[in-house]
């Protein structure tokens, strides 16, 4: 169905070269934008607002998500590119829902989630940029989280490939480790570009370990670590039952599925 | 004429960043006036306030009461209750941070609520940025609604089956799965039908596209738009040379 079609001219190696190219730069300029943030902070926190680390996260994690979806989008086939606008919606209709309410979590990520389970981490990662991006067209505030929601695509597009989603039990497990890395890198947005956080919920968490004297980066991070972990392992397990609900015609279209043995049950024939 | 989209684009963007470089509190002051000025004078202040304020009031409290409470950093005391100690210093870091990202945010709001999105499609297309994108921009801006109408008829079928959200946390679970799997099964199959008819039109191919919407520049937009662009970077150049010393 969505096999390469026979009259137009394929992708060329040196176009390739090029897009595995920009895809490491896009990781190097969020590891890197990361490692700097969190070398320089003592220095800058209170250094008043806006100070140079706000622009330095803004900038870099932005370039990098940017240039991550630059190399993947073109290379996706097109009943990927067809279902990130489904999962884009479905990140905003599901956050919108549980970010207006008292609970620190944000469950922003199930579609995100959702399609690097089905296309794979290439697939995620870009869904994950993407998402941030248009829906700051309603919410500004997400946008400076490309990054991490990039990151958190990914990581679960990984999480699939390696069958963690195979067993039901693995796929909270799989969530909660993912949600550990997303919320340590983006906690340093949150600190230097908000100088705390967007929820009352998620605010008061980080009250209590400002209370205790931490810097604003060790209080978020803490924070972070706690309802991170606990939101991702909640949308990883989301994600399973949706996933699992689906009816095989529809999870099996995608070559990823099929490749990597994504899901429980018996391997369709290739091809049938 | 309207404005080009881009210009637009980028008469907010480097509005947002420049407040933020800036950090200044008049400017960013001034930039709110602006922004809701503008927005009232485009007819978009209806629904453009009450999202910035869904956004940024919860932003804004959270802000006070994390920095305004407890900022471990300030020396000015102004009043304590235990270990929450009210600073000077603290209170004015939540002042400047949030009037910063208010800023920030109606900028870039009063952007997205006056944009015609297919003229910034277009506009994006003609600029060389990859059909894709502007696909799936287009796409989910045009599938928001539709899927938020379906979300809704499905939650009212349900109900009509005997669906009641009690309080708890597995109800809510059980309430959620109901209504989410039949949204996901249906919007994934309607993608799969998509990509099949997108795919046998050519979505997949690379080359040249013809666009039969053509967005009107003035001759001034593209040099007006360097010029916004250059003064965001040398607003960044300047705060990062300031911050170096």
């Amino acid at each position: 169905m969505s096999s390469h079609s026979l009259t137009l001219p394929s992708a060329s190696p040196a176009a390739a070269r090029k897009r595995r190219l920009l895809e490491i730069l896009g990781a190097l300029a969020i590891a890197g934008t990361y490692i700097y943030l969190v070398l320089n902070q003592p220095t800058d926190i209170t250094g008043g607002p806006g100070s140079a680390s706000a622009l330095i996260a803004l900038s870099g994690f932005l370039a990098g998500a940017v240039l991550l979806i630059v190399a993947v989008l073109p290379t996706l086939p097109t009943s990927t590119v067809v279902l990130i606008p489904v999962a884009l919606v479905l990140n905003i209709v599901l956050g919108q829902f549980v970010g207006s309410t008292l609970v620190p979590f944000y469950l922003d990520a199930i579609g995100t989630v959702l399609v690097a389970v089905l296309a794979g981490p290439a697939a995620g990662a870009a869904t994950g940029a993407l998402s941030s991006i248009v829906w700051s067209f309603f919410n500004p505030t997400v946008l400076p989280f490309a990054a991490g929601a990039a990151l958190i695509g990914c990581l679960a597009g990984l999480a699939a490939r390696y069958g963690l989603f195979r067993r039901f039990y693995l796929a909270p497990v799989a969530g909660f480790a993912t949600g550990i890395i997303g919320g340590v890198v983006s906690a340093p947005v949150a600190a230097f570009v908000f100088g705390g956080t967007s929820g009352v919920a998620t605010g008061a968490i980080v009250s209590a370990f400002r209370s205790m004297g931490d810097s604003l980066l060790a209080a978020i991070t803490k924070q972070a670590l706690i309802s991170d972990p606990m939101d991702k392992a909640l949308v990883f397990t989301a994600v399973a039952v949706l996933v699992y609900a689906l009816p095989r015609r529809a999870t099996v279209q995608f070559p990823f599925v099929r490749r990597h043995r994504v899901l429980a049950g018996r391997n369709p024939e290739q091809g049938a | 004429m309207r404005l080009h989209p881009l210009t637009t684009l980028a008469a907010a963007g480097s509005t947002a960043v420049i407040t933020t470089a800036a950090a200044y509190l008049p400017l960013s002051l001034a930039v709110i006036t602006a922004a809701v000025g503008l927005s009232a004078r485009g007819g978009t202040s209806r629904r453009l306030l009450p999202a910035a304020a869904a956004i940024l009031v919860p932003l804004a409290l959270s802000l006070l009461v994390l920095h305004g409470l407890f900022f471990p950093e300030g020396d000015t005391v102004l009043a304590q209750w235990g270990p929450a100690r009210v600073t000077a210093e603290g209170l004015s870091f939540a002042l400047n941070r949030a009037a910063q990202l208010c800023a920030a945010v109606l900028a870039l709001l009063v952007f997205s609520f006056s944009v015609s999105v297919p003229d910034l499609v277009a506009a994006l297309s003609a600029k060389g940025v990859h059909g894709r994108f502007a696909f799936v921009l287009a796409s989910t801006l045009s599938l928001l609604p539709a899927i938020t109408f379906r979300l809704e008829r499905i939650r009212q079928a349900q109900e009509a089956r005997g669906l009641v959200i009690r309080r708890g946390l597995l109800h809510r679970a059980a309430a959620f799965r109901l209504q989410a799997v039949p949204l996901v099964s249906a919007l994934v199959e309607d993608a799969a039908t998509r990509a099949a008819a997108l795919e046998a039109r050519g979505f997949g191919g690379t080359g040249p596209r013809t666009s039969y919407r053509d967005v009107p520049e003035r001759p001034w937009e593209p040099p007006f738009r360097m010029l916004l662009l250059l003064a965001a970077a040398a607003a960044v150049a300047v705060r990062l040379l300031l911050a170096g010393d």
